[in-house]
């Protein structure tokens, strides 16, 4: 018995030992069931265009959009101020370890990065005929102008950046020159300009996607970064924008959220609200299906207020001019939005003010008993609620989307207001300069009179003039062309996504001469008592007036981006 | 089943038991019969074959299969003890007539059997390099994870608390960091034959450990291949013992003290201060108008509301026996420790059985059952990256806030909560409303069971094979109430009511294994052989879901209001990783002095491409056991002395997840659920999804490889009572995988990647020492010493350095702290990275004069173009006029230069003593406590916050130039005065007494009233006393997150405190 049970155990152990090596192949193959390859996924057409969507997707981030290119576009300018934890910005202070750097920079390679694997991917499809050829012209046209696009900004924000334009990279390459960058974006937009539709080919479903005229506007602005401004011009003077793009009739609908996708914009980031529009929405998931335009309302308002003007900016617009009240507002202004009138009636609409003006008189009453529909008033201007400094100046550019309250009554934070990232206007103020420049003054006078006679309504006065100084002195005209133009950028431009970039591109120096100008800047990083007007009462309310440094128009390349890789070098005074 | 009836809660039980020995009062004869038990201490096991002497007589005897003996002895007679593998033991008799003695074994004893992988080989024949820990050192003191076990006692593993909190996680080292991944260096564990691949460690009780073998070097470790680079843990858990049952009853209560507080501002002097820095702020800060008066703010004391005392209660009963065919050990341990900090506890409730049949001389069997449930919650998290430090830094006053109370909590159901419009402070929460409000479950459960069969072919050849399962699941929510009190008191301007929320996640990990092995010793003459050879296969499958959302009616209050909570998000998923390998090993010795050993095992890995799946480990080593020369032999002062050597490789995969290899792609979610990736096109606008690329396609990934070297040598001298173990060991580390930050220009944030070498190398030292005195007493002493040189060798990834990778310490900054480590070649790994202080600029000359040099140079300013007089002055390392990120500079390691443990041990009659001290010598930290209370800004936000009373006192002012605190404001963010730097680095030396034990036997006539076979009384208290020069609170600091990187960096996390216990072990008769 005992010898029938051992040859039974030695025969158990046998098929034991044997029964590993058996299934040991297939016993390592393991399926992965969360992500697929690239051969299981690109099966269909739509499956491409849905890796192009993804490059779109990297600037639906409102810290790309805002804390980056936005806040690099107007607060270099000293026409905007950030309130809170950025006020570094205020007085050139950003260093290389600046947390909001690497959102940019990241966001951006991310972007770049999937339009190089979408190229990839979209020539192997046309390849195998999953991708029909129209279609994929059009999505290798998308990849090029994203791609250019986002090197447009690197370029502009800080200069010569590495060129990324594979798939496959270490991403241990070094930076490039500033011209090679831009140089890459013609080239880029070059391709796109043959490759994309015209928006007037567009498929309704469909906009909000790159079209020919808006590589048209990148490459043209690429080339002024250049200095060939003839071939700036060329781009400028194709028919497909001088045909399909206009000014909209009053310079008060720019912006306005029932004029998204308008006939002026040549290229805007698409939003949209999904969901809440309050904490638990869309800024929950990623911040990426909503934008933040109420964190720049006054915070006696909105609660936040993060961002404001200077009152010098008030102060330029020209007389008659109708972009000032559009653009920024002051103690005892009114809302013009027809969008937030027709939604609330103007301020006084607001659930906060209705609930406090007769609690909180000062701030939330007319004077008169009444709810307040002005920015504060000149006798209690909006410096916030929570005792940080505010100019009581605040953007009404970005107060246009009339869903949203603030962390007020319906806590409706984040909206689907698109941003525009460049428009029509830019482009007659583009082609002015390079008129300019170029010695067709009569040229560049006839587009800077286009622009201006918008923004009067009309006919704008001959003599191009600001109102008053900064401190409340009387002016000059202005008769230099190219200072007119850059005058006219500024009113024209601020608040929006361009401002900044367009005065560095001038040339060395242009930006810290022009600003200075403005502002009489000094070296003090400190904040001023501001000397005139309704908020000048002796103290301090978050007015800086800090001379643009050399070398500090451009951004310090990220500390965290260098550490991986030492390739970089950094900036100038950094 | 009498015996049962004794098993009264411990406290009624010594109460009995002191009762007996009040009344006791014996009147003892002259010469008689003695009778008696020997034991083995560790694990109450008999100890047949004792020799039981009477000193300076040729009287003895034998115990016999039970341990049991008898002997006529002469008046004043004192008895020998003796056992091979024990440690001699004399007792006088007096006036005893029976003897209950346990005898405790020689740790390092050349008899003692070593478990190793798939074998079992006695000291003696060792040729690697392996450590041991037995039970009896373990019960020396009250310990909740073997980790604690380990500490100190075992030469070349360090052991770090990583933080105090309940259940918290311990980091341990076997010979140095070999890498960089988050727990890339966990030592694989072995419990009962099954290696560990999920659920921890502090699954396992430790009362149930019989032995805990580490193996170090490569010989020891290779026969684990791939999964052994960081060493190798072998846990034996307790067996039944042959020829009877016993009954053992252990338990303690834990007393521990509230922990050490941060001296920071009162009211008073928070508001005063706040006032103080808006006046000089240029109108930068505003203080809050409800501080106007600081005299007449009510303090909140935020240390003293959340700490309070702790209490842990362990309780274990064991019964273990069998006859000479079956044995068995079965155990129930529970233990509960509320945590010092207000919420926090940990319980688990174990249980274990092994099961021993062997029918036949040829065939038997081994079953390992453990089950294991955990109950958890440390409010403000573990693994050393809590934010404890958080509570010292909320304002010490809430006055303005709620209008029903400005203290942490009324008793009525009111929380205080601060001003939600004044900026300053609107973001911060009162901790204890969140604790108390909210509705959590963490929850675990473990089971391991493993059987294998054994059968003796023939006379020393074997075969076996084991199967086993292991499941670890977890079950976790997380309800957060709605909260409108701000709303209702402040209106809109308060912001929006706080909706609830609700979360709740589950995961299992299902591992499998089956192995079978042939092995074969055999003597012949003076040649020795025994070798073992196998098949394995283990496959892990780990699933988790998890979703959020909010109650569908957002008025609830409570969970238990509503059944239909709503998911907004959810995730899910599974992954699937299988190894199968085989193994041999060949240990010949030739007249027990020429040793050598041959390992080789080849691991198939499912986390590896094809053409990469498998990898070969082979090792060597030999041994000389010069002892058994016979120019030796005669040597009466040297009684023992080997000479070890040994090389080999061993991988390390455990570190990354299956599927690194390949290019991935995954389909963006919904429009309003993250991550879309998708974009809105069209009018009217629709969502359009999105795909994207998760990771690009890394073919060539593989294992990381270590080449070790050992060379050691073990010694005994008189009488084997003094033994030294000394090992030089140098582990070098290559192509150690990580998934490392990559550089953004790739579009990807991490990439997993082979990146580089390291080298580890040092010496380890064990000094155990057992002395016998006369008169019953003995004592002795282990002492262990490790030595660690580390040093990254290269980063073949492109990049010259690694920073900290993340940011898990939450309340680190990313302004300026980040990165506050950095591992370059030539360097060590983590090293503390950061400006060098020069100290505080005193004058506005002294920035000028700089200023003006840099402007000279281009740059706008030395610093900052608003640095004053009373910023911290930081060197221009690189000269060129400025200091920017280029001046960051390695400013120390928090590597220690060395590790030592000493443990203390005295038995005088019925008394034991046990000392336990554990040092750390040469390693830095990295005091963020001490940055975050120098700040009145809470950085990286808007906000003012806390600060220590010490930096208060002691700050720059005009009037006071201190050259070590830099000024107050409210705006460090912008100044950049505190940012990582030298100003903040400290050593972290330190010798810690980490226990204190003293216990008493009562003798066995008592013990034997209350039919007992042992009875033992102790009081223990832990971490006494420390001994640095630290100015934190504690200096036992380890990795944060598991992270080799982020290590040594003090985040003022749960502190650790006083325990004082008092415990009772008893077995039944």
């Amino acid at each position: 018995m005992k010898r029938y049970i051992k040859i039974i155990g030695i025969l158990l152990f046998v098929a034991a030992l044997s029964a590993p090596f058996a299934c040991k192949k297939s016993f390592l193959q393991q399926t992965d069931t969360f992500a697929a390859t690239e051969a299981a996924t690109f099966t269909k057409p739509q499956q491409v265009v849905a890796l192009v969507n993804a490059i779109y997707n990297t600037y639906q981030s409102s810290d790309l959009m805002k804390k980056s290119i936005w806040y690099y576009a107007n607060f270099l300018t000293h026409d905007w101020y950030n309130n809170g934890n950025d006020i570094v910005w205020n007085y050139y202070g950003i260093g290389a370890d600046f947390y909001a750097l690497p959102v940019f920079w990241d966001n951006a390679y991310i972007g770049i990065a999937r339009a190089n694997a979408a190229l990839e991917v979209i020539a192997q499809t046309r390849a195998n005929g999953i991708l029909p050829d129209a279609l994929a012209n059009r999505l290798e046209g998308e990849a090029y102008f994203l791609r250019g696009m986002t090197y447009y900004y690197l370029a502009g924000t800080w200069g010569g950046v590495p060129l990324e334009l594979k798939a496959e990279t270490n991403g241990l390459t070094p930076r490039s020159t500033q011209d090679s960058v831009f140089m890459q974006v013609v080239a880029d937009m070059h391709l796109a300009e043959q490759l994309l539709l015209s928006k007037t080919q567009l498929a309704a479903t469909d906009i909000g996607r790159a079209t020919t005229g808006a590589a048209y506007g990148f490459e043209g602005a690429a080339q002024m970064w250049l200095g060939k401004y003839d071939s700036a011009l060329i781009a400028f003077n194709n028919p497909e924008l001088t045909t399909n793009y206009h000014l909209l009739p009053n310079f008060v609908d720019v912006g306005e959220y029932a004029d998204q996708n308008s006939d002026e914009s040549l290229f805007e980031v698409q939003f949209n609200v999904y969901g809440s529009q309050s904490w638990d929405g869309g800024w929950n998931d990623g911040g990426e299906e909503a934008w933040i335009d109420d964190f720049g309302w006054p915070q006696e308002i909105s609660g936040f207020g993060y961002d404001y003007g200077n009152p010098g900016l008030w102060y330029s617009y020209q007389g008659g001019d109708l972009r000032r009240a559009c653009t920024i507002g002051g103690p005892g202004d009114t809302l013009t939005s027809p969008g937030i009138i027709a939604q609330w009636g103007g301020i006084k609409g607001y659930a906060v003010v209705q609930a406090n003006y007769q609690t909180t008189p000062n701030t939330y009453s007319d004077g008169h008993g009444n709810p307040i529909n002005s920015i504060g008033t000149a006798t209690y201007p909006w410096y916030g609620l929570d005792g940080t400094p505010r100019s009581g100046y605040y953007d009404t550019k970005k107060w246009r989307d009339p869903t949203l309250t603030g962390a007020n009554g319906t806590s409706a934070i984040f909206g689907g207001q698109n941003q525009i990232l460049l428009r029509y206007a830019e482009i007659l103020l583009d082609k002015a300069e390079c008129e300019v420049r170029t010695g067709d003054v009569t040229g560049a006078m006839a587009d800077l009179a286009t622009v201006r006679n918008r923004a009067w309504g009309g006919t704008a006065p001959a003599v191009m003039q600001d109102s008053l100084t900064w401190n409340g002195q009387p002016t000059q005209p202005i008769t230099d062309p190219l200072q007119m133009v850059l005058s006219e950028y500024r009113h024209e431009l601020t608040a929006e996504y361009s401002l900044m970039y367009d005065l560095r591109r001038a040339g060395p120096g242009v930006a810290s001469t022009f600003i200075q100008g403005e502002y009489g800047t000094t070296s003090s990083t400190n904040q001023i008592v501001y000397p005139y007007g309704p908020t000048a009462d002796g103290k301090t309310h978050g007015v800086w007036m800090t001379t643009l440094p050399l070398n500090k128009d451009i951004l310090p390349i990220p500390v965290s981006a260098i550490a991986l890789n030492p390739n970089l070098i950094q900036n100038p005074s950094y | 089943m009498t015996h049962l009836r004794n098993l009264f809660p411990p406290a009624f039980l010594l109460l009995f038991v002191l009762s007996l020995l009040c009344c006791t009062n014996a009147v003892f004869g002259q010469s008689r019969l003695i009778t008696g038990k020997v034991v083995a201490n560790e694990n109450d096991s008999t100890l047949p074959g004792t020799t039981v002497s009477v000193k300076g007589k040729k009287i003895n005897t034998v115990s016999g299969r039970d341990g049991a003996f008898s002997l006529s002895v002469p008046p004043n007679s004192v008895l020998v003890f003796s056992s091979i593998g024990y440690v001699s033991q004399e007792i006088p008799v007096n006036n005893n007539s029976t003897f209950s003695v346990r005898l405790v074994s020689n740790q390092l004893g050349l008899q003692q059997v070593v478990v190793i992988g798939y074998g079992t080989t006695k000291r003696k024949d060792l040729t690697g390099a392996v450590s041991s820990v037995s039970a009896d050192q373990i019960e020396k003191f009250p310990v909740t994870t073997l980790e604690q076990a380990m500490q100190g006692r075992a030469a070349g593993v360090q052991v770090t608390q990583n933080d105090a909190s309940p259940g918290g996680n311990i980091n341990v080292l076997i010979r140095g960091t070999g890498s960089l991944a988050n727990n890339g260096n966990v030592p694989l564990y072995v419990i009962d034959g099954y290696p560990l691949e999920t659920g921890g460690i502090n699954n396992i009780n430790p009362n149930d450990i019989a032995t805990l073998d580490i193996l170090k070097d490569a010989s020891a470790t290779a026969i684990y291949g791939i999964r052994a680079a960081n060493g190798v843990v072998i846990i034996t858990t307790k067996k039944g013992r042959k020829g009877g049952v016993q009954v053992t009853l252990d338990g303690y209560d834990a007393f521990q003290s509230r922990p050490k507080e941060y001296k920071i501002l009162n009211a008073f002097q928070f508001g005063t201060l706040a006032n103080q820095v808006a006046a000089a702020s240029n109108g930068n800060f505003q203080s809050f108008s409800a501080w106007a008066n600081p005299s007449a703010l009510h303090n909140v004391d935020w240390q003293n509301g959340l700490y309070r005392p702790g209490l842990s209660q362990n309780y274990n009963m064991a019964i273990r026996g069998g006859s000479d065919k079956v044995q068995e050990a079965t155990s129930i341990g529970y233990y509960n420790q509320k945590g010092i900090v207000q919420g926090a506890y940990f319980k688990r409730l174990t249980f274990s059985t092994n099961l021993d049949y062997q029918p036949a001389k040829w065939l038997r069997s081994s079953t390992s059952l453990k089950y294991s449930r955990q109950d958890q919650n440390v409010p403000f998290g573990s693994n050393g990256s809590n934010n404890l430090l958080a509570l010292s830094e909320l304002p010490p006053t809430m006055d303005s806030g709620n209008a029903a109370t400005t203290q942490i909590y009324d008793g009525h159901g009111n929380y205080g909560f601060f001003n939600p419009i004044y900026t300053y402070v609107a973001k911060y929460s009162n901790p204890l409303f969140s604790i108390n409000t909210n509705r959590y479950q963490n929850l675990n459960n473990f089971f391991l069971l493993s059987s294998s069969l054994e059968v003796t072919l023939y006379d020393g050849l074997r075969i076996k094979t084991n199967a086993g399962i292991t499941y670890s699941g977890y079950n976790g929510y997380y309800f957060s109430p709605e909260d409108d009190r701000l709303v209702n008191q402040y209106g809109a301007a308060a912001g929006a009511t706080q909706n609830a929320s609700y979360s709740q996640s589950i995961n299992s990990n299902f591992d499998w294994l089956w192995e079978n092995t042939l092995s074969y010793d055999h003597t012949f003459g003076k040649h020795t052989i025994n070798f073992v050879a196998g098949v394995t296969a283990q496959k892990n499958q780990y699933n988790s879901m998890a979703g959020s959302g909010i109650p569908p009616n957002n008025t609830i209050m409570d969970l238990a209001q509503s059944t239909a909570v709503v998911f907004t998000t959810g995730q899910n998923g599974q992954t699937i990783s299988s190894l199968a390998s085989e193994f041999g090993r060949l240990n010949y010795n030739y007249d027990e002095r020429y040793f050598i050993t041959g390992t080789l095992r080849r691991d198939g890995s499912s986390k590896f491409d094809e053409g990469h799946q498998y990898g070969v480990f082979p090792s060597g080593a030999v041994k000389w056991h010069a002892k058994n020369e016979s120019f030796l032999k005669n040597v009466y002062w040297l009684d023992d002395l080997s000479f070890r050597g040994s090389y080999g490789l061993v991988g390390n995969s455990q570190t990354i997840a299956p599927f690194q290899y390949l290019a991935l792609y995954a389909a963006g979610t919904g429009p309003n659920v993250a991550p879309s990736y998708g974009y809105t096109f069209g009018e009217p606008k629709t969502f359009a999804p999105g795909i994207y690329s998760t990771q690009p396609a890394n073919p060539d990934l593989k294992w990381e490889t270590d080449y070790q070297t050992d060379i050691g040598m073990d010694a005994a001298f008189l009488q084997g009572t003094l033994r030294l173990t000394g090992d030089w060991f140098n582990r070098r580390s290559k192509d150690f995988l990580l998934t490392i930050p990559a550089s953004p220009q790739t579009g990807y944030s991490f990439l997993t990647e082979n990146v580089g070498s390291m080298v580890n190398k040092g010496v380890e030292l064990a000094i155990a020492y057992n002395h016998t005195v006369s008169s019953g007493f003995t004592w002795g002493a282990n002492f262990t010493l490790t030595t660690v040189y580390n040093r990254l060798l290269s980063i073949t990834s492109g990049t010259t350095q690694l920073p900290n990778f993340g940011n898990p310490l939450t309340t680190i900054p990313g302004d300026g702290w980040n990165p506050f480590s950095i591992t370059k070649p030539g360097q060590p790994v983590g090293e503390f990275y950061g400006y060098k202080s020069l100290g505080i600029f005193q004058s506005q000359s002294q920035i000028d004069a700089l200023n003006a040099t840099a402007v000279a140079k281009g740059f706008a300013a030395y610093q900052k173009t608003i640095t004053q007089p009373g910023d911290r002055y930081f060197a221009d390392v690189n000269g060129d006029g400025t200091v920017n990120a280029t001046d960051e500079i390695a400013l120390g390691s928090p590597l220690p230069k060395f590790f030592t443990g000493l443990n203390l041990d005295a038995t005088y009659g019925a008394w034991d003593f046990n000392a336990y001290f554990y040092g750390s010598y040469g390693n830095k930290i990295f005091n963020f406590a001490e940055s975050s209370l120098e700040s009145f800004q809470n950085r990286n936000f808007v906000g003012v916050e806390n600060i220590s009373v010490n930096y208060l006192n002691n700050a720059w002012t005009p009037e006071n130039h201190s050259n070590t605190f830099a000024r107050v404001t409210s705006n460090d963010d912008a100044i950049g005065s505190n940012v990582a730097s030298s100003a903040y680095v400290e050593d972290g030396s330190y010798l810690k007494l980490k226990n204190l034990t003293v216990g008493y036997t009562f003798p066995g006539r008592l013990a034997d009233r209350a039919s007992l076979a042992r009875l033992r009384i102790y009081v223990s208290t832990q971490n006494l006393f420390t001994i640095t020069k630290y100015k934190g609170l504690d200096p036992e600091i380890g990795y944060q997150g598991g992270n080799a990187t982020q290590n040594g960096v003090d985040n003022g996390t749960y502190p650790s405190s006083r325990f004082y216990t008092v415990g009772l072990n008893v077995a039944f008769k």
